[in-house]
């Protein structure tokens, strides 16, 4: 058969979908393919364990990563692999959803984990419902595909002198998308996915002038600040990068501080990596408690200054 | 001129959905929604159209228990809709949905297809792109800004590692991010003047399309995400407790 192949936007989650690969490729008798777009980074990905690079040429400033779209579906056509996964970045996702069409297969989109079962079929879960369920899948037609979020798997360890081949693709441009500009997002905040501390503010804060007191928290825990949709969204008092949830930022931190937000699935599910979750709501009924290790009961405009000045002191 | 295509689907509002002791989910007390983000898809549709002139046809698959939201997305604005209709278009997995607006979609003419960036639902983001795929048109994705010309359409998307500008000629499918607008909320007005607007109803006999899914369900179970609470008072002592509390578990250093 034709391996098992991974394919990423970036060297990070390529490293990523290489060690869940490796253990796929184990179970299924298959070899680990990947696909790189320089010599450097191919022999990389061979270190890290690929059997076989597909090195794809580089693209030109107006040719969207997208196009990769149709080299990728030749060969696959060609070689039929039995696996492909894809890195659920933007741009992975539509790019896996094209792809799957292309092949006339099923794909496991938002995959946050998948295992080879009894009859040598991946069985792969993904969240639906907000979050609220876990929906278990397989893939009735070859290649069985998945689009797998960055840092869903940890990246795969190096094997030093671990053999592979390199191979070569041709672009054959055939997309009408053209790219215009690349306008850099400078985010001010940080980066919130990695964040170590997470203090989020929600609905419950009363003005942006507020957002003060969750600045001096973010300060005081060296954290960064996200926060529910509506403020983004509606309020407009942080940009859209920082909202949390299944369809925003999924955060990953020691421990992530809800202030005022009510806790809404579509909001939780993108926090429920948190090591510790901790609750500041003034209602005791708000579902964020039934997700929250730590609670405290009451108005956030007493309690944060005082958690604050508690931090401070410690520090 | 622009004729626009809005895709939507009619959804099992989350918000309402309950379990049971044991943790299996209770559909006993759904509501149903209009997706989210196809509010979003409408809303770019029915301003491009009062912009440009033109008009804006709304397209679903469903059940015949969706004609709630045939009529939920012809308040919001569509100048009329396609209700993609068959008792056993229930629980559908992406590629069967395209697929089956492929085929009716590929009968119209248009210049645009808005789609929401995924549903509210299953949230698999394939539909649009698997349609834009069967179509054999391009396809932007998670777009935040769109500007249509005569022959063209220039789209800005949020990417992960900036805003990405693009251009694509005309027909074009595009999924739209929540970013792209606010949608409006229909009023009274909107609600009577969308049951005079006209409705086709396509039925499983109609299509030609096979549509066998790609993509089997084994289980769907509720997420395990219960954490235990432990309370802390809301005073000076209660705040010193959950500090130590926050540094034993070694969540703050």
């Amino acid at each position: 058969m034709g391996g098992i192949w991974v394919f990423a936007e970036n060297q990070e989650n390529t490293l990523e979908l290489l060690n869940k690969g490796q253990e796929i490729a184990r179970d299924l008798h298959e070899k680990l393919v990947a696909f790189a777009t320089s010599r450097t980074m191919a022999e990389n990905y061979i270190a890290y364990g690929a059997d076989q690079i597909y090195l794809l040429p580089p693209l030109t400033e107006k040719e969207a990563w997208g196009d990769y779209l149709y080299a990728i579906a030749d060969e696959a056509v060609k070689l039929l692999p039995a696996v492909i996964l894809i890195a659920g970045t933007m741009r992975g996702r539509e790019m896996a959803a094209r792809l799957a069409q292309k092949l006339n297969t099923g794909l496991c989109s938002g995959c946050i984990n998948l295992s080879v079962n009894q009859s040598g079929q991946l069985e792969m879960q993904r969240l639906i419902y907000g979050g609220a369920a876990v929906q278990t899948v397989v893939c009735t037609g070859t290649p069985q595909m998945a689009a797998i979020p960055p840092r869903t798997f940890e990246p795969a360890p190096y094997q030093e002198g671990h053999p592979g081949q390199i191979g070569e693709l041709f672009l054959t441009p055939q997309s009408s998308v053209k790219i215009q500009e690349l306008k850099p997002v400078v985010s001010a905040e940080g980066n919130l996915a990695e964040a170590r501390v997470v203090i989020c503010a929600g609905r419950g804060i009363e003005k942006e002038e507020d957002m003060e007191m969750i600045r001096r928290l973010a300060q005081a825990t060296d954290g960064q600040i996200g926060c529910t949709r509506p403020i983004s969204e509606e309020l407009h008092w942080l940009p859209e990068d920082l909202c949390i949830g299944l369809s925003g930022q999924q955060v990953k931190p020691d421990l992530y501080v809800g202030v005022g937000v009510s806790g809404q699935i579509q909001h939780t599910t993108g926090i429920r990596e948190s090591k510790v979750v901790l609750a500041i709501n003034r209602d005791e009924n708000a579902p964020v408690f039934e997700v929250a290790d730590f609670g405290v009961i009451g108005d956030l405009y007493e309690v944060i200054p005082k958690l604050t000045d508690e931090l401070e002191k410690r520090k | 001129m622009a004729d626009i295509i809005a895709c939507f689907k009619w959804v099992i509002d989350e918000a309402y959905l309950k379990s049971d002791s044991s943790g299996k989910l209770d559909f006993n007390w759904v509501d149903y929604k209009l997706s989210d983000y196809d509010k979003n898809a409408i809303e770019e549709a029915v301003r491009l159209a009062e912009q440009k002139g033109g008009k804006v046809t709304a397209v679903t698959v469903g059940t015949p228990e969706d004609t709630k939201g045939v009529k939920d997305a012809l308040a919001r604005g569509a100048s009329e809709a396609v209700f993609i209709n068959d008792s056993s278009f229930v629980n559908l997995e992406p590629s069967q949905t395209a697929a089956l607006l492929a085929d009716v979609i590929g009968r119209l003419k248009f210049d645009l297809i808005i789609c929401g960036e995924g549903s509210s639902d299953l949230y698999a983001q394939q539909v649009g792109p698997r349609l834009a795929e069967r179509l054999e048109i391009p396809c932007i994705s998670y777009v935040t800004r769109i500007s249509l010309e005569d022959d063209f359409i220039k789209a800005e998307r949020k990417m992960e590692n900036g805003i990405e500008v693009v251009i694509a000629p005309l027909p074009a499918l595009i999924t739209v991010s929540p970013q792209i607008n606010t949608p409006r909320i229909p009023g009274l007005k909107d609600t009577l003047a969308a049951s005079k607007k006209p409705v086709t109803e396509v039925t499983a006999d109609e299509l030609t399309v096979s549509n066998e899914p790609l993509l089997k369900t084994v289980s769907i179970n509720k997420a395990a995400m219960q954490r235990n609470c432990s309370y802390f008072n809301n005073d000076e002592d209660g705040i010193v407790q959950l500090v130590n509390a926050l540094q034993k578990q070694g969540a703050i250093t």
